[in-house]
């Protein structure tokens, strides 16, 4: 490595699994921090057992969904319940500048790994934790899932079509984007502050807050408007022309092509007129004008995708990109793997795993010129760097390892 | 305005990114000054709906509002040779540029990273861009709907052949806000230890691409090309109530545990055929996934729900152990007890728009450095002559330029 990466020397004790945790603590590894993941052989991360798995085969060093979420990571196997393991995990701490956890409200305080017990040890540390919550509240104890998040925080009835059910993005959204991001940022805003002052801290993102942080109208129109918003399909609250219109080979047989349009000033609706070839239909009074478009915008996304229906996808986009009108093929993981402008980014990674062999992962779509994100090592074996670590963070001698590994301490 | 003591006070930031403004926020929450740019026809999120109080005016865009708060802001044509100069002065003195025009824009200006670098080597000059400063689609134009469907999240919000759906707020410029929120500050941390700072180039499809969720590794691994998972098992997914609907995770695979405080809640409830519920079969995602079982369900929870409002099932469920959420729109949300009692909405008299403000607070709780609203958002123009100013033009100057049309001076502040 010819350029020192910008976190390099930054270790992290690492008590996070399955979703927004790992993506947090990858997010560090992969500008140089050094990330120590603590993993448990009786209690998995429950990603592990989740598919998809190398060649459909089930296996806990197998998913796909687990190994995208930690790479360049080490991982050690602790078993928490030896009184051993927990004078190791305080050793680690105090060699540790961060320590981050997504378990429930209070669970690291019950083993005695709480902030205060914590800053017992190291007094600097950078604390951060993500229980569901927070830690304080009526709710606090409550449990849920990543999809339960986006029902609490109003997604799956933002998003949808206004005659249906909600619906949502289809993903556990927030575990990928809002609660990763955010405690990233925060956590590097407590490294600078440390770096100033000397001065450790703790930081909580509760995942139904965060999130809102990314979905803000909704709740101000109610506040101030009284509105309560519906879901309004792929409407624009300001524009239209704007969605998603099917493409020649579109079928209800399983062959999903669409296009997207988003006009937004006039000079773009008389460039799509122009790719369109300046249809009769398009000069229709009720069409002239940003607003009459918005008020007749079902008849003409109709009359759009009567005209869209007969071109190839990619030729169409060629078509109109060229006639500068926003637009986009909706893409699917096949589509997106293949993707020139991805692929000329090196986007997509391929890692040697020493049970599924090369697979993919995504690197940073940050591009830093002078330190660019390092994706180098694949997801972790369950403690496959517990020795390692052992012997170089505690100066273990072989034969107390063996001593303990004999014990149980590592299961 | 109070100086800052947050853990980024010290820090400038010049923000010329329009809509992808909740990057600067998160910056200006935490104590970093952003002063924020404007052209002449102002940042385009100014007109975005819904206003407030419906009423619209460049100061009232709620997404404006969001997006700004604890920010300064000036109006400035960079195209015109002083405009570019005073743009040149004001980067002097900065440690973080962001900005959002298309590819090459500000090269052509001679603004682009080689020249802002010389005069200031420690800056860090972030651009997102739809795609990115080079490669096939570098010139495409775009929005956030072509970021999410070229970046294959779009995909995945429906199930089979349905029409998929966008969800409210921008998300790709959202996403593209917070990529670029800790890879300029992971920047910033390197530049303030080596000296010279550097140029991040962020594709919004990207980021988009980097949501996928598992869906790449599915088709990776396993050849699948997912799209929603949808309600798969009974007692999993969407069940109405009496003024919505909850959201139900009780048929989970092989989690027992789910299942059963399910069954023991609608027994104590006596609800007609519970009994049934705590029966071997409803075991097993087997059973759970057959047509008849998802139907039987339906009849058994159903007939419970609709006695029910949301908030008692989320409520009562979840202190049996039920993973069990309601369905909330934004005056649930307002009117939660857990958001009312952690004070998350938080809310300032605006002067200037006559009346109280609210949104969303703090993202994170910071214990010695805490995020703070500040502010509230710059009016059109509001901070010209202070900035312009400080970088050492004169009143004199100040009038010039506002004549000449290089630059707009709020009248308060003229």
């Amino acid at each position: 490595m010819s350029q020192k990466l910008p976190l390099s020397g930054i270790r992290v004790l690492d008590f996070t699994w399955v979703g927004a945790g790992p993506i947090t603590t990858a997010l560090l590894a992969e500008y140089g921090a050094e990330v120590i993941k603590i993993e448990s052989g009786t209690r998995l991360d429950t990603l592990r057992l989740l598919p998809p798995y190398k060649d459909g085969k089930v296996g806990s060093e197998r998913s796909g969904y687990f190994s995208n979420r930690n790479p360049n990571k080490k991982g050690i196997s602790l078993n928490m319940k030896n009184p051993r393991a927990f004078e190791i995990i305080k050793e680690l701490i105090k060699k540790s500048d961060i320590v981050c956890d997504n378990f429930t409200a209070h669970a690291m305080e019950k083993w005695g790994l709480g902030y205060g017990d914590v800053r017992k040890i190291k007094p600097d540390i950078i604390y951060a934790c993500m229980p569901l919550m927070g830690t304080d509240g009526p709710h606090v104890k409550y449990r849920g899932f990543g999809v339960q998040v986006n029902s609490i925080i109003g997604i799956l009835h933002l998003t949808g079509f206004p005659e249906k059910e909600p619906f949502g993005m289809g993903t556990n959204y927030p575990d990928h984007v809002a609660n990763p991001m955010q405690t990233a940022f925060a956590i590097l805003a407590a490294l600078r502050h440390k770096r100033k002052t000397g001065e450790g801290q703790y930081i909580e993102l509760c995942q139904i807050e965060a999130p809102l942080c990314i979905l803000p109208t909704s709740v101000m129109d109610y506040m101030m408007n009284g509105r309560v918003e519906n879901r309004q399909g792929n409407q624009h609250f300001d524009f239209a022309p704007h969605g998603i219109y099917p493409v020649l080979g579109n079928n209800l047989l399983g062959n999903n092509h669409w296009i997207v349009l988003s006009v937004q000033s006039e000079d773009e609706w008389q460039s799509l007129k122009a790719a369109m070839g300046m249809p009769e239909w398009a000069e229709q009074a009720k069409f002239t004008a940003n607003a009459e478009r918005m008020a007749n915008q079902a008849e003409l996304n109709g009359l759009i995708a009567g005209w869209t229906v007969n071109y190839d996808g990619d030729e169409l986009l060629r078509r109109l990109v060229k006639a500068k009108v926003r637009a986009g093929l909706v893409k699917d993981a096949r589509d997106v793997l293949n993707d020139p402008q991805l692929n000329y980014r090196k986007h997509f990674v391929y890692l040697d795993h020493s049970e599924m062999g090369y697979n993919v992962y995504n690197n940073s779509p940050v591009h830093m010129s002078k330190t660019p994100a390092v994706l180098d090592q694949a997801a972790p074996l369950l403690g496959e760097h517990t020795k390692q670590v052992m012997q170089d963070l505690l100066n273990m001698d072989e034969t107390t390892f063996e001593e303990l590994k004999k014990q149980g301490v590592f299961d | 305005m109070s100086e800052s003591q947050g853990p980024l006070s010290g820090i400038r930031v010049v923000e010329f990114a329009g809509e992808i403004g909740y990057c600067g926020k998160l910056f200006a929450n935490l104590g970093a000054e952003v002063i924020q740019i404007e052209p002449i026809e102002g940042n385009p999120i100014r007109r975005a709906a819904p206003f407030y109080k419906d009423i619209p005016d460049k100061e009232g865009s709620l997404q404006f509002i969001y997006q700004n708060t604890n920010k300064k802001g000036i109006v400035l044509d960079i195209e015109n040779e002083q405009g570019r100069e005073i743009f040149l002065n004001l980067v002097k003195t900065a440690d973080l540029l962001l900005e959002s025009f298309p590819p090459g824009y500000l090269n052509k200006l001679n603004l682009g990273y080689d020249q802002l670098s010389e005069i200031n080597p420690r800056l860090v000059y972030t651009s997102v861009t739809g795609y990115g400063q080079n490669g096939p689609y570098r010139d495409y134009p775009w929005s956030d709907i072509t970021a999410l469907a070229m970046g294959g999240l779009l995909y995945l919000a429906a199930e089979g052949v349905d029409l998929p759906v966008r969800a409210p707020d921008n998300q790709a410029y959202m996403m593209g806000a917070l990529h670029a929120a800790a890879g300029s500050m992971t920047a910033l941390l390197e530049a303030e230890q080596s000296g010279r700072g550097q140029y991040l180039d962020i594709s919004l499809q990207e980021c988009v691409a980097c949501a996928l969720e598992n869906a790449i590794q599915f088709y990776d691994l396993e050849g699948i090309v997912r799209r929603a998972i949808g309600s798969q098992e009974a007692g999993f997914g969407f069940y109405p109530c009496q003024d919505g609907y909850v959201y139900l995770v009780a048929g989970m695979g092989n989690n027992v545990n789910l299942w059963n405080a399910l069954a023991d809640w609608l027994i104590k409830h006596k609800v007609e055929g519970a009994d049934i519920l705590a029966r071997d079969e409803w075991k097993t995602p087997q059973y759970r996934k057959t047509a008849e079982a998802k139907q039987r369900f339906y009849d058994i929870f159903v007939p419970f729900t609709m006695k029910h409002n949301k908030t008692y099932l989320f409520e009562n469920g979840q202190e049996q152990r039920v993973t069990i959420a309601p369905v909330n729109n934004a005056k649930d949300i307002c009117e939660d007890s857990h958001v009312k009692y952690r004070k998350f909405i938080v809310d300032y008299f605006s002067e200037s728009l006559g009346g109280q403000v609210f949104m969303p607070g703090a993202p994170f709780r910071l214990s010695q450095t805490p995020w703070k609203l500040g502010t509230e958002p710059p009016e059109f123009g509001q901070h010209t002559a202070e900035i312009l100013q400080e970088i050492g033009y004169d009143t004199k100057q100040i009038q010039e330029f506002k004549q000449g049309g290089v630059c707009i001076v709020a009248k308060a502040s003229s």
